[in-house]
């Protein structure tokens, strides 16, 4: 069995680029249920659009109702999975016992078990595949070695996060932003506290300066481990972000999308090449987590600041004149005539080009584009398709 | 309603079952946030003399490699008077079950049991009781209590907020280039956020990772009527308490001393969540 590649999307347009880019399935939240708030999360009829979409293209759609309830939270809990199950969506992704149960009774919907109840061993596994669960996210705490061995003794099929931003704790084991601003963390108002600056000290005595105590973790990348993951056979592999910008989303996807069928074809490059390719879009610093064991200092995150990706992402392809050799784009960030440009496109093609001629939408000729969201032309001597993206190359 | 609270030493046993303790919870060697160790002979003696007032605390995230020692562990207590075996992760309940122990199961992870759908889910499995979350208000207690199933409360002390296998301390002194903090049973340690210089946390590293605590504790005294015909089992948490402190709060809630003599004394108290209700999301918070 192949592995599943399964992407984060914070909305429609997002989701149709995760796919488009080369995830076998998207992962979305609702607008009930679902962690991440501030996400554009989607209607039923985004949700509804979206699985028309994913599976005019054999993919398919997860979705997330992962909030630990209160009950005062179960109203409308009911009609809202009979209308997931109406429009097909293929899993949901739950933590709260009280949805997992609902759901078993009322729907044949595939259930798929959040990291948030941190699963770390195949005896849990086993017990929720028993009790109707097919899939289980377990903890990000788990060692390479321990995933093996869970693989080898799980009934259940294992979702693995491959990238991305983790919680620091075990994941719904954490209760800081609840206490510190009052919102809560497991059911969609995590304020991040733990991201925050603190001060150390042993009884009166300041162990640390300038609140410089950091809890704050690298961000998830295992490109190195992931061949050996493809042979362990997890199910899928997961990449976080629905708050994502859609660059980010489709850089990612596509560089392990590469990875994982050139493994498969025996292929591989050089894991740098995967590893660059991330880096166009990555703005994080990244860490292989604990897949060698307990964590040190080396997935840390102190003295945090912004890494700049490779390239800027600077406009989306909507549509393409094969005869004028204009391609018409919506501009997402600043770019000059002249601006040496990459094309990436879902068919794993990059090509690099100049911005000769740069027209806007009334085919005036410009020499800058400052406008976010500005319909513009510019040339290309080869074909291009809508959601290719271009990228300004430093 | 039965008081339940962790045993330091076995000579302790005495004084706190003359002070009003009804169950004394032992920790193990899969216990975090640990106060002390009790290995097997130990945890048998204790049996031997305090019959059914005994439970136990094995309450770290269970790892693959745990599971082999973990139900060794729990077979040695079949044969033990132990009133219960109090979990943070259900991987233990799936191993007492294969045991057929899971009778003696208390569900307390913490942020978990939130909703009352909780304890008819736990109940059919036929395992002792859950320990409601911390985050749920006095109003949604009132709504738990329809079914066999004990109920129990972490009603006082510090309250953990945060579980990280992480060793962030050890980490952060490695970073930093720092030696000859010892970090061994180290219950001194606090965290102070960079706008909240008024609180502080108390932060805790052991074998298993890294515990954050509120930095107030919370007092249950006036809730007690309320919580009396609900609750089974009434946890006071000791952790970061003097001994001192920790025997008069059994004192207090036993009505030996008054609040108010109480609260003279001993202070950065609050009720927590029990009139506080949490935002699910973003709203018009001031977050400084």
């Amino acid at each position: 069995m192949r592995v599943e590649l399964l992407a984060p999307a914070g909305n429609l347009e997002k989701a149709k680029i995760a796919l488009l880019y080369g995830a076998d399935a998207v992962y979305v939240g609702g607008l009930s249920f679902s962690l991440r708030a501030r996400a554009s999360n989607f209607s039923l009829e985004m949700l509804e659009e979206l699985v028309v979409f994913a599976h005019s293209l054999n993919k398919k759609v997860h979705v997330t109702t992962n909030i630990v309830v209160h009950d005062e939270d179960i109203s409308g809990l009911d009609e809202y999975l009979l209308e997931l199950e109406r429009i097909q969506v293929d899993a949901i992704i739950c933590s709260s016992l009280a949805i997992i149960e609902r759901a078993k009774l009322l729907t044949n919907l595939e259930i798929h078990l959040s990291t948030q109840f941190s699963v770390t061993n195949s005896s849990l596994a086993n017990y929720f595949f028993n009790e109707g669960i097919k899939r289980v996210v377990p903890a990000r705490e788990l060692s390479l070695e321990e995933i093996k061995i869970m693989k080898q003794n799980s009934l259940a099929d294992l979702e693995i996060f491959i990238h991305g931003g983790m919680c620091v704790s075990y994941s719904g084991r954490c209760t800081l932003s609840n206490y510190m601003v009052g919102r809560d963390a497991n059911r969609g108002g995590c304020a991040h506290s733990c991201r925050w600056l603190y001060d150390l000290y042993d009884k009166d005595k300041l162990i640390s300066e300038n609140h410089d105590f950091q809890m704050s973790s690298k961000d998830l990348e295992i490109v190195e481990y992931l061949p050996k993951l493809l042979d362990i056979g997890v199910a899928s592999l997961k990449i976080e972000g629905r708050m994502k910008s859609i660059h980010y989303i489709a850089t990612v996807v596509l560089a392990y999308r590469m990875l994982i069928d050139d493994y498969y074809n025996s292929e591989l490059k050089e894991l740098s090449f995967y590893k660059n390719e991330i880096q166009k879009a990555e703005n994080r610093l990244t860490s292989f987590g604990f897949m060698e064991g307990d964590t040190t200092i080396q997935q840390q995150l102190y003295n945090y600041r912004s890494e700049m990706p490779t390239q800027e992402f600077i406009g989306i392809v909507k549509a393409y004149d094969p005869i004028k050799k204009l391609a018409e784009i919506e501009q997402r960030n600043y770019f000059e005539r002249g601006d040496a440009i990459e094309v990436v496109s879902p068919t794993k093609t990059f090509t690099i080009t100049k911005v000769d001629v740069l027209y806007d939408e009334e085919m005036k000729e410009i020499s800058v584009a400052r406008h976010p969201l500005q319909k513009l032309y510019i040339n290309m001597n080869f074909e291009v398709k809508p959601y290719d993206l271009i990228r300004r190359v430093k | 309603m039965r008081f339940v609270a962790r045993l330091k030493t076995t000579e302790e046993a005495k004084k706190l079952n003359q002070l009003g303790i009804d169950v004394f919870c032992l920790d193990t060697e899969f216990s975090a946030k640990k106060i002390s160790l009790f290995n097997l002979e130990e945890i048998k003696e204790l049996t031997k003399t305090y019959p059914n007032q005994i439970s136990l605390n094995i309450n770290k995230i269970i790892h693959e490699t745990d599971l082999v020692r973990l139900k060794e562990f729990l077979y040695n207590l079949k044969t033990l008077n132990i009133s219960g075996i109090v979990i943070a992760d259900l991987t233990v309940f799936v191993l007492a079950k294969e045991l057929d122990l899971e009778h003696l199961i208390i569900y307390q992870p913490g942020t978990m049991n939130t909703d009352t759908f909780s304890e008819t889910y736990f109940f059919q499995r036929k395992i002792k009781g859950i320990t409601l979350s911390r985050e749920i208000t006095l109003d949604e207690i009132k709504k738990f209590g329809n079914t066999k199933l004990e109920l129990s409360l972490i009603g006082h002390g510090y309250l953990d907020m945060f579980y990280s296998k992480r060793k962030l301390i050890t980490n952060y002194l490695k970073h930093k280039e720092l030696s000859g903090l010892d970090l061994q049973n180290n219950y001194d340690l606090t965290l102070r956020e960079e706008i909240r210089e008024n609180d502080n946390y108390p932060i805790f590293e052991d074998c298993f990772g890294t515990h954050i605590f509120r930095s107030k504790k919370i007092i249950s005294y006036e809730e007690l009527k309320d919580l009396d015909l609900l609750i089974k089992d009434f946890f006071i948490e000791r952790i970061f308490l003097t001994d001192e402190e920790f025997y008069q709060t059994i004192q207090l809630y036993k009505n030996q001393i008054s609040l108010e003599d109480f609260l003279k004394k001993y202070k950065d108290f609050d009720s927590g969540f029990y009139y506080k209700r949490t935002e699910k999301v973003k709203g018009d918070l001031d977050e400084s």
